[in-house]
């Protein structure tokens, strides 16, 4: 109960995090309301994913506890150039973008035909472990219970605190029609992309120089 | 008279000098009373001196405009000027008061920061769930404050919608002017997906904005505090940041402009520029094409600086949604197609008319911005050339 709470009260916050991604995709891939409710479905799996995976992390902290911050960037800094190579991969090298880099379109081409249906799951998965402020709550109080399953148990209960905040979002898919908007969703995740490439440089800079 | 000319006089309508002269009356008027604030003439002769040279400077080219028929080869001169003028103003301003135009943790927590329109987009919605203006300037006191700046925004977005970018803006003028330099593009084919650009970054700040509580766009990519002030480096991120606007203040200010005679940042970045794309659907002035009379030549889309005439738009006898009415098209298409036009007005009549209503409001914004900014950097200037500094 206390992980759902925890959810109910900083869903704005974990929705202002993985909105960026979400929302430049959902636009990018111009589907309808319920095709798009699939896509949140696949992101939601990923996100669990992402959370269930911080569960036994949550549970496994103390072993970190030595070498805790530069572990902490390294991870977060790789996560973060994983979710940077896909957004600008997605963004500026889509088989359905018309884009001026041609050369390498066809290598990228073939990349998202096979991974079209993962990406909502990746982008989850990889959101899923942001390190937004109330995620790194969850992750202390997580870390606190004595038992894996009670981890587990309570990262569970924050996803579906924060999952209502998703709901809505689905019904981009009334924009769909207007052509332009998938053009803008995929610059937009594009853009993201060499963010989270930047910050994910100097969180693993940040970590190697801490080792 | 040959041929050309001819045709040229039949393209473009001119106006006799008695009625070119009735017409610029008003304006007279009107800017008098803008640059005067109300009937305030300056009594310290310098001062008057630079008053009457503005003054003639604004209703010198508006009279060439109504006279010749050509909108924007005059509003380009004053627009350039008002850019130009405003770099050299400002910056020589912030030398004055603060000694630097990098601004230090302290100026940023005294709240002093200038409030500038490209702020607009990321600050609305962390206004709206949170109460607070994310920028480190005062709301309602001081140059430059934020209520003002809004107050202006909507004013000018009502009167002119996206024409704000083109008549309004200080900073369009810069790469406006940039494009200009050569006569014939070096680079000619830019695709068109990436004019969908400023739409991508506004999403992106305005949705990074509402994240991080901060204006995204001016940390890191506002090309314009090159020109103006920017954060004093004291950080590895702040000098990233550096890197990033410097180099795109030189590639879409500059470089781009030149080579391939648009106003690329206007085209390919600006976020506030996207937003202001929309005030297009509120104002009631937009650009419309006769296609009994077009002959599908393009010169009017190979000649839009913002990207916003293509075939398609062309075919359906519109511009698209980004259109900063400048005029360009209007002034070159050589068969007369392009015209100003007064929404809910019949189209393909009326069209000096429509004109003359847009340029009216625009060149009253243009003097509002622009009057004080010229006298400002033509007073540095005499400083410079009097005293061999612009700084008092």
């Amino acid at each position: 109960m206390k992980g759902f709470l925890l959810g109910l009260t900083s869903g704005t916050i974990c929705l202002t995090c993985c909105a960026p991604i979400l929302v430049p995709y959902l636009l990018g891939e111009g589907k309808n309301v319920r095709q798009n409710m699939f896509l949140l479905f696949r992101f939601m799996i990923g996100r669990l994913s992402g959370y269930l995976l911080f569960g036994v992390l949550a549970w496994t902290v103390n072993l970190f506890i030595g070498k805790g911050l530069a572990l902490h960037d390294l991870l977060f800094g790789t996560v973060y150039l994983i979710l940077a190579a896909i957004l600008i991969i997605y963004g500026f090298f889509n088989k359905r973008s018309r884009c001026a880099a041609k050369t390498l379109a066809g290598l990228f081409q073939r990349l998202s035909s096979h991974s079209s249906s993962l990406l909502p799951l990746f982008f989850g998965l990889l959101t899923g472990m942001n390190l937004c402020p109330p995620f790194l709550l969850a992750f202390t109080e997580a870390s606190a219970t004595s038992s894996i399953g009670g981890s587990l148990w309570f990262f569970w209960n924050f996803f579906l605190g924060t999952s209502l905040f998703f709901l809505p979002i689905p019904f981009l898919g009334v924009l769909r029609r207007f052509e332009p908007l998938q053009i803008v969703g995929k610059l937009a995740a594009g853009i993201l992309g060499v963010y989270y490439l930047y910050i994910g440089t100097t969180m693993i800079q940040g970590g190697v120089i801490q080792l | 008279m040959s041929k050309t000319s001819g045709a040229l006089k039949q393209a473009f309508p001119q106006n006799s000098l008695l009625k070119s002269f009735f017409l610029v009356l008003p304006m007279l008027f009107l800017t008098a009373m803008i640059m005067s604030e109300g009937g305030k003439i300056p009594k310290n002769p310098l001062h008057l001196i630079l008053f009457v040279i503005v003054y003639i400077f604004f209703n010198g080219m508006f009279f060439l405009m109504i006279y010749t028929g050509k909108t924007d080869r005059y509003r380009a001169i004053l627009f350039t000027t008002l850019a130009a003028s405003m770099v050299i103003s400002f910056i020589s301003n912030l030398i004055e008061t603060r000694g630097s135009m990098a601004l230090t943790g302290e100026d940023m927590i005294s709240g002093n920061t200038p409030f500038c329109h490209m702020v607009i987009p990321m600050i609305l919605i962390p206004a709206a769930l949170t109460k607070t203006i994310i920028f480190p300037g005062s709301i309602l006191e001081g140059f430059a404050n934020v209520a003002t700046m809004f107050v202006i925004w909507i004013g000018a977005s009502l009167a002119l919608g996206r024409g704000f970018c083109s008549w309004g803006c200080f900073f369009g003028g810069l790469e406006d002017g940039f494009s200009r330099l050569r006569r014939k593009p070096i680079l000619k084919h830019i695709p068109l997906k990436w004019s969908y650009m400023p739409y991508a970054v506004l999403a992106v700040v305005v949705l990074t904005s509402t994240l991080a509580l901060s204006p995204t766009y001016c940390e890191w990519l506002c090309p314009f505090k090159a020109v103006t002030e920017f954060v004093e480096i004291t950080s590895f991120q702040v000098l990233v940041q550096t890197i990033i606007f410097v180099s795109l203040f030189v590639g879409l200010v500059v470089v781009l402009p030149i080579l391939t005679k648009r106003r690329t940042q206007c085209g390919l970045l600006c976020p506030l520029g996207a937003l202001q794309s929309f005030t297009n659907k509120l104002n009631v002035f937009e650009i419309r094409i006769d296609r009994e009379k077009c002959v599908d030549c393009m010169l009017c889309a190979k000649a839009c600086p913002t990207f916003s005439l293509d075939a398609k738009s062309i075919a359906k006898g519109r511009t698209r949604l980004s259109c900063t009415k400048c005029g360009k098209c209007v002034d070159v298409c050589p068969k007369n197609a392009i015209y100003f036009h007064v929404k809910g007005t019949p189209v393909g009549s009326g069209h000096d008319k429509s004109r003359l209503l847009f340029i009216y409001p625009a060149l009253i914004l243009l003097a509002t911005f622009g009057s004080g900014t010229i006298k400002g950097a033509l007073h540095r200037i005499l400083l410079l050339v009097t005293t061999g500094s612009m700084i008092q």
